[in-house]
């Protein structure tokens, strides 16, 4: 779970990008690394294990320092999980200590099946490391919203975000850079509440 | 999943004084305090030449392969892995359910692994004593409350 450093008035935060393979993941990690405003020295190298045909390996590792909220440093950590099912005990080392989620869905009619099936995975994969998804913020980002064979977003909303409590969605062409900062700063905003909220209820004091 | 514990002033010192402790042992280069997600907590040592961030990153996900590993071949721990180098070696460590500490050397192994012994119990004891302290006694994150986020990552072109 996040790092909290009060010696250095730090928040670390590790958000994992998951999803079917093939359905944007590292495309998402490319264009925040390529197309985001930061300071100098703010920017990590991205880091991507991934075989020879583009497919993700192990995990795609960004590090970025967010603008300082408040005084804050704020430093979030992206990764990606490999979408291909044998991978999936990879997925189980990537999710550990993930403190929130985005879910990449691929849009394509076809890929409707393997969408769900990841889902439930990560579902699956979040019960074996002993955590609750209701406990972990996640945004939904419907990617390739421009090819032809796009399904419906209510389609995918009610294939995907049909839950007791929705999450917010994104439509979003990734190698266009198109919805990829808006699910970025929506899962930030979550999680900075979630954070809050924790730290409310814990009835911490005002820092000297 | 037990989590790690808020970190405050004194226990980042007392951390920083395990490693530099070590660092003068061993006359390894540089040591690092990672938590099993990939997080660096703290280091001590040469930093400059090294991007200790994703060095973390990565050792966290090799140790926890090997641990997987382990799984497989029915050994219930694996609780080191050891990289040797031409110029550099690293040795990684369990500290704790939640902790790592990872060693880059040019030393020999041997002094490494006999110093790291003591190291990780200090340094268990420090997280442990951070862990039983109240949790309201950290930083109060409503300074972070933010009414709009749109500005916290933003495009270039924007």
């Amino acid at each position: 779970m996040a790092i909290i450093n009060q010696a250095t008035k730090e928040l670390q935060v590790k958000i994992v990008y998951y999803g079917p393979a093939m359905g944007g993941k590292t495309t998402n990690l490319v264009q925040v690394h390529d197309h985001v405003q930061t300071a100098q020295g703010n920017k990590g190298k991205l880091v991507s294990l991934a075989t020879s045909s583009d497919r993700t390996l192990f995990f795609d590792f960004l590090p970025i320092e967010a603008m300082t909220i408040k005084g804050f440093k704020t430093k979030f950590q992206l990764y990606t999980v490999p979408g291909q099912v044998i991978y999936n005990t990879t997925r189980q080392l990537v999710l550990r200590g993930c403190d929130g989620i985005v879910f990449v869905a691929d849009s394509q009619y076809e890929k409707m099946p393997e969408n769900v099936e990841s889902f439930q995975n990560m579902l699956d994969n979040l019960t074996s490391l002993k955590l609750n998804i209701a406990d972990i913020p996640y945004v939904l980002q419907y990617n390739k919203r421009d090819l032809p064979n796009a399904a419906p977003v209510e389609y995918m909303e009610f294939l995907l975000n049909n839950r007791e409590v929705q999450v917010p969605s994104f439509t979003a062409t990734g190698h266009k850079c198109e919805g990829v900062f808006e699910t970025l700063n929506m899962i930030t905003r979550l999680l900075l509440h979630k954070f809050i909220n924790q730290s409310q209820s814990h009835g911490a004091p005002q820092p000297a | 999943m037990a989590t790690l514990p808020q970190l405050i002033e004194e226990d980042i010192q007392k951390l920083n004084e395990i490693l530099k402790e070590f660092l003068s042992q061993t006359d390894a280069t540089t040591a690092l305090i990672i938590d099993k997600g990939g997080f660096l907590i703290t280091h001590q040592g040469r930093s400059s030449e090294f991007d200790l961030t994703t060095i973390g990153a990565l050792a966290s996900g090799a140790f926890m392969a090997n641990q997987t590993i382990a799984g497989l071949v029915n050994e219930p721990n694996f609780s080191s892995i050891h990289q040797q180098g031409e110029n550099f070696s690293i040795f990684c460590c369990n500290v704790d359910e939640q902790v790592l500490m990872v060693i880059i050397f040019r030393c020999h192994v041997g002094v490494v692994k006999y110093f790291v012994a003591t190291a990780i119990k200090k340094v268990a004891a420090q997280l442990e004593a951070a862990r039983q302290r109240a949790p309201g006694e950290g930083i109060d994150l409503s300074v972070l409350n933010v009414a709009n986020t749109e500005d916290v990552f933003r495009k270039k072109d924007q």
